[in-house]
């Protein structure tokens, strides 16, 4: 029982080290920026078939193969951006048809995929899956076996370095700063000689970014196909809600929570529970605590 | 740097509505120029033209650095900016939600002000020294008067030649006023700016003027050679003391 439960705690940082990844760049659009990006998690899976594909013919790894791509999907984010900003943001009318714009995309991104590699799922080939690293080879732990799947293990360490660079990024650089600042008030931002929209749109270059990254890291833990984007949206909103809108650290603590507490949940429960956790413990924190559990304010 | 800034025969407003017209003033090197009026009659409307929030109808906006002439109309706020004028904001306009450190080191985001940044911490932590044991607290949590202080630190920070500022008085206490009023005078006097101040509190906006205008819908009304003009004028008798 012990066991099964130490086990379940550490699955459950390790997925939530992930969960941290796909969240990152939501934390940034949706927190920090106020854009409803609900295409986020479809620009994850198109991370997931760039790594297939280049794992696939060239063999390479797929996390390494996602930080080669890094400019494209920056470059694809602020594409993204113009388009919705000369479209609806100029003219005010972003909330709804802002919203349609990024549902769209998100379809139109699932369906690219469907016709390119079909509804299979996909996997990826890299020495660390299938291997564990036994926590009892390092330290004495009796009866207990603890072991962290490297499959889990290395996403994790890549989510929390990615994590630790983008909130250094936008802790410490102007151009980071005024991406903090842009939602609070453009003028002032103005004022101080920053272009808002160049902000936002470097902003959502860089959230783009994050998700090729987020996109090899869940083709390595598991299979992908194309709609499995789609199991990501409430869970990763729920996240960054309760992370504080915006708060980086925030952001990574709430997702382990949400890790620990689906592992814990389908472990004990059953796995069919685990996707009531983050709507659960969203629920009675917005009761408690509407700034999220991680809020500034 | 000497710099000086003349607004020559400008009409501006908001789409149809037009507020300003056929304006001009001067702020020489070194001055102290307020713009008074009450509300309504222009004032920020005229600093938002010159800080390429609003684009003029017509005229011109001439800044001179060092003899250097360039004509502000149709630049952009960051070009404006750049160029070595500062706005503190009616409103104050902090970013609420970030630290007063923050606030302030989104105030060095121009370039040349990136170079001097810890240098102009360092100044204005020693004008307020109240922003810097508040330095880690959220500028929304923070008195108005504070938050003025965030808003003038700020402006303070990009490095300015020129400091524009548009109703520092608005919702402070009597006695924050005159504290207020008083630092922008330290301000300008150890930065050497060129302050163009727009006030309705015209008791105290006269104690750091050397010249001003009376701005009346959207026109200089009158023009005041020295601080002892604007105290003697008639019409300032008329609208603000209600003799």
């Amino acid at each position: 029982m012990i066991e099964l439960f130490i086990n379940a705690v550490v699955a459950g940082v390790l997925l939530g080290g992930f969960y941290a990844a796909v969240a990152l760049g939501l934390s940034i659009v949706f927190g920090r920026l106020d854009i409803v990006n609900i295409a986020h998690p479809a620009f994850v899976i198109i991370g997931s078939y760039m790594a297939f594909y280049v794992n696939e013919n060239f063999g390479l790894d797929p996390i390494v193969t996602s930080f080669l791509f890094l400019p494209v999907f920056f470059l694809l984010g602020i594409v993204m951006y113009r388009f919705y900003y000369v479209c609806f943001e100029r003219t005010g009318q972003e909330s709804l048809s802002g919203l349609a714009y990024f549902f769209g995309i998100m379809f139109i991104i699932e369906v690219l995929i469907i016709l390119v590699y079909g509804v299979d799922y996909r996997n990826v080939q890299a020495p660390y899956i299938g291997h564990s690293l036994w926590i009892n080879d390092w330290i004495p732990l009796g009866d207990f076996r603890v072991s962290l799947p490297y499959r889990m293990l290395v996403p994790f360490v890549v989510a929390a370095v990615v994590t630790g660079g983008v909130y250094l990024y936008l802790s410490k650089t102007y151009l980071g700063r005024a991406i903090l600042a842009v939602s609070q008030d453009r003028v002032a931002l103005q004022l101080m000689g920053a272009n808002p929209i160049k902000v936002k749109q470097w902003a959502f270059g860089i959230a783009i970014a994050t998700a090729a990254i987020a996109g090899a890291l869940l083709i390595v833990i598991h299979p992908v196909e194309p709609s499995v984007g789609r199991l990501y949206i409430g869970r990763v909103f729920a996240i960054v809600i309760l992370g504080g809108m915006g708060s980086i650290s925030g952001t990574f603590f709430a997702a382990l929570m949400i890790g620990i507490a689906e592992t814990l949940i389908s472990t004990f429960i059953g796995p069919s529970w685990a996707p009531a956790a983050a709507y659960g413990i969203l629920l009675v924190t917005l009761a408690v605590r509407p700034q999220g559990l991680f809020g500034r304010a | 740097m000497a710099s000086s800034l003349t607004v020559n025969n400008i009409d501006g407003g908001y789409g149809s509505v037009r507020v300003l017209h056929d304006l001009s003033i001067t702020v020489d090197f070194g001055e102290t120029v307020v713009l008074l009026g009450s509300n309504g009659n222009g004032k920020s409307t005229l600093l938002k033209c010159i800080t390429g929030l609003i684009k003029p109808d017509r005229g011109e906006i001439i800044l001179n650095v060092d003899g250097e002439k360039t004509d502000l109309v149709g630049k952009t706020p960051e070009e404006v900016v750049t160029a070595g004028i500062s706005m503190v904001p009616e409103g104050r306009r902090l970013f609420p939600a970030l630290t007063v450190e923050e606030n302030l080191y989104l105030g060095a985001y121009r370039k040349f002000a990136r170079k001097k940044i810890s240098e102009n911490l360092d100044f204005v932590y020693e004008i307020f020294p109240r922003l810097k044991e508040r330095r880690n607290q959220l500028a929304g949590s923070m008195s108005g008067g504070e938050q003025q202080m965030v808003a003038v630190a700020r402006g303070i920070m990009s490095d300015p030649t020129i400091l524009l500022v548009d109703e520092p008085s608005v919702g402070l206490a009597p006695n924050l006023v005159s504290h207020m009023i008083g630092k922008i005078r330290e301000l300008k006097e150890k930065k050497n700016l060129t302050v163009l101040m727009a006030e309705q509190n015209f008791n105290q906006a006269i104690k750091i003027a050397d010249r001003g205008y009376i701005i009346v819908h959207g026109e200089i009304e009158f023009t005041a050679a020295s601080a002892d003009e604007l105290a003697n004028n008639e019409m300032i008798k008329q609208y603000y003391l209600g003799v």
